[in-house]
């Protein structure tokens, strides 16, 4: 009784069609906890980055010493690939024009650019997280409906309907929505999670190309004093 | 170019790869599924098996056998007592018999064993008075050899005296003192011979003591002899007793095999009668069918009548029995689903029992189960009425013929915990 039932029993006697389902579902669970994995990590990782770098942003060095020791912008992340953006377009429009909304916009527009990277990089993979979430109860629901449609067939076919002819099938129907639920239910809470810190990250980094922005325009303000005098 | 160094840079410093995030997510799941294989055999606990629980046993159906089948039952067991009785009182007038023997062997060997008693005493009372006899005249016999021997000597003595007058005339003092010697020497014959008669007469005594003795060992051994007899006796009529038990516990063996034998060849019956039912089912039709064609054949009729006859008499005795194993057939249903149904309360005993009466409507649904007897516990008897509700409706009254029916629509069920694990 109990050897019958048990769940790996149940998984290798269902049908073809439910442990392909079964299967898909496992795929995407050990998929979605590699995203989740990996996503903590970067996350975790750009968090320390940036607080290092703002710590370092606003202990008073001079803007062309931070940018010469910071690496070269490939390798560059968070608010440091936005720094360096912004001080390099600057660095190149400052000797070619003499407008200073034309140095802003265009400082503004490559920042804007390597923020957008930088919200690229940070919510990789989370919209996989997000479809296993939405989509693997329905596809364990499949499973169960596929499942229960195999009992009554069976039942169809038995002269006497018992309990014992109807139950391994509903069982196995319902291990796949358990699988569906086992699957769904971690991926829910961290894609959230996981959503909700990057989305805080990004808001970090739009602060500090606002205020990068904000610095650039007074000096420039300052030149066009000074050209003017 | 710089596309591709971007590219090798990202993959260079590029945060975190995906080496050990696969791995941790695949460790978790075999952690997953190893707990599930482990853990969840431990977790589900035995099942308890339902079947085979309960004993709930039909007692009475009051209306429901067929009276034949009754008064044949009846007649059967008046004549299994009427044998019981005969085999009892001629086992007892067996025992009677021969404990009467017994009886009169044992006075006959009680007067055989006084009379060699008494004989026994005579001859050892004739046997002491021949030894005192004997040593009375012994004892004479000795005396009188003894004053022989005395007069001899005295008259040695006297010879001597005579010789040695001279000598005594010389010396008178010594002849003086020898006659004082000589009355001693008498004093102490005297003395001597007074000492044997005494001892004698002690030697009989302690004879006469000693022959007391046997006669009293062996009267220690007399009553020895009856406490053993009794004993014996005692013994046989235990014997005598167990072997009556013995007898009665075989002849009741010999009566339940007898009935087992004849409860399975009724069941045995039942599955041939029924397949047999729907034949016969079968074969009623067609003849009923016969019987109204035969109707308006009159001619035809009459040349079998008495066929017609026979055959109805034949049919009311098959349907008589069909009734009989219908009903048997449908006691067992619902002993079965009631005893499914039954939840037996954890604190009932197993000498608890309760009888539930059951009333039960034309299509077998219930109208209603009241105890009419009570085990005393309240929670036993609500199990008892509940598991009678839960196995409702016994559908099964339908297949009965008519009779049955309505025979069945009120019965008894005695609810008994058997064995419960």
């Amino acid at each position: 009784m109990n050897d019958s039932m048990s769940i790996p029993h149940l998984i290798m006697s269902a049908s073809t069609m439910v442990q392909l389902v079964m299967l898909i579902l496992v795929i995407g669970s050990i998929l979605s906890w590699v995203v989740i994995f990996q996503r903590t990590f970067v996350l975790r990782r750009a968090r320390r980055a940036h607080q290092h770098f703002e710590e370092r942003f606003w202990s008073g060095v001079d803007l062309n010493e931070l940018y010469r020791e910071t690496p070269s912008e490939q390798e560059t992340q968070g608010a440091e690939h936005v720094f360096r953006a912004g001080f390099r377009e600057f660095n190149r429009l400052v000797p070619k024009t003499k407008s200073p909304d034309a140095i802003l916009d265009g400082v503004q527009r490559s920042m804007r650019v390597a923020w957008s990277r930088e919200e690229d990089r940070l919510t990789l993979h989370l919209v996989f997280l997000a479809t296993v979430a939405s989509a693997s109860p329905y596809i364990g629901l499949f499973g169960t409906v596929w499942g229960i449609m195999g009992s009554f067939q069976s039942l169809s076919m038995a002269q006497q309907a018992t309990l014992a002819t109807v139950a391994p099938w509903i069982a196995e129907a319902l291990i796949a929505t358990a699988m569906g639920l086992f699957a769904a239910i971690p991926a829910v809470i961290f894609y959230n999670r996981l959503s909700s810190e990057s989305g805080r990250l990004l808001g970090k980094y739009e602060d500090f190309a606002e205020e990068f922005h904000s610095i650039l325009h007074r000096n420039l303000q300052g030149r066009g004093e000074a050209v003017g005098a | 170019m710089a596309r591709q160094q971007r590219g090798v840079g990202r993959r260079r410093r590029g945060a975190v790869g995906y080496g050990l995030p696969t791995l941790l997510a695949i460790g978790l799941h075999v952690l997953i599924l190893v707990l599930s294989v482990i853990s969840l055999p431990q977790r589900q606990p035995d099942d308890p098996e339902t079947s085979s629980i309960v004993q709930a046993t039909l007692v009475s159906t009051e209306t429901a056998t067929d009276q034949a089948q009754r008064a044949e039952e009846a007649r059967s067991r008046a004549a299994e007592r009427q044998a019981e009785e005969q085999a009892q009182q001629q086992q007892e007038e067996e025992a009677r018999e021969q404990e009467e023997e017994r009886a009169r062997q044992a006075e006959e060997e009680s007067q055989a064993r006084e009379q060699a008693e008494r004989e026994a005493v005579e001859e050892q009372e004739r046997a002491a008075r021949e030894e005192e006899a004997r040593r009375l005249r012994e004892a004479r016999e000795a005396a009188e050899e003894e004053a022989q021997r005395r007069a001899e000597e005295a008259e040695r003595q006297a010879q001597l005296r005579q010789e040695q007058e001279a000598e005594r005339q010389r010396q008178q003092e010594a002849a003086a003192e020898a006659e004082r010697q000589r009355q001693l020497e008498e004093q102490r014959r005297a003395e001597e011979e007074a000492r044997r008669q005494q001892e004698a007469e002690e030697q009989r005594r302690r004879e006469e003591e000693e022959a007391r003795r046997q006669q009293e060992a062996e009267e220690q051994r007399r009553r020895e002899e009856e406490e053993a007899r009794r004993q014996q006796e005692a013994e046989e009529q235990r014997r005598r007793e167990e072997e009556e038990a013995r007898r009665q516990q075989e002849a009741e063996e010999q009566r339940r095999r007898e009935e087992e034998e004849a409860r399975r060849q009724q069941e045995a019956e039942e599955q041939r009668r029924r397949e047999e039912e729907e034949a016969r089912r079968q074969r009623e039709a067609e003849e009923q069918r016969r019987r109204e064609e035969e109707a308006r054949r009159a001619a035809e009729a009459a040349s079998q009548g008495l066929d017609r006859a026979i055959e109805g008499e034949s049919d009311a005795v098959a349907n008589a029995r069909q009734a009989q194993e219908a009903a048997n057939s449908f006691i067992n249903l619902v002993r079965r689903a009631v005893e499914q149904a039954w939840v037996i309360p954890p604190g009932a005993g197993n000498d608890m029992a309760a009888t539930v009466q059951v009333q039960l409507g034309p299509s077998g649904e219930l109208f209603g189960a009241t105890i009419t007897q009570s085990s005393g516990d309240g929670s036993f008897d609500r199990s008892a009425v509940q598991a009678v509700e839960a196995a409702a409706p016994f559908s099964e009254l339908r297949q009965l013929p008519a009779m049955a029916q309505r025979d069945f629509r009120q019965f008894n069920l005695r609810f008994t915990p058997g064995d419960v694990r």
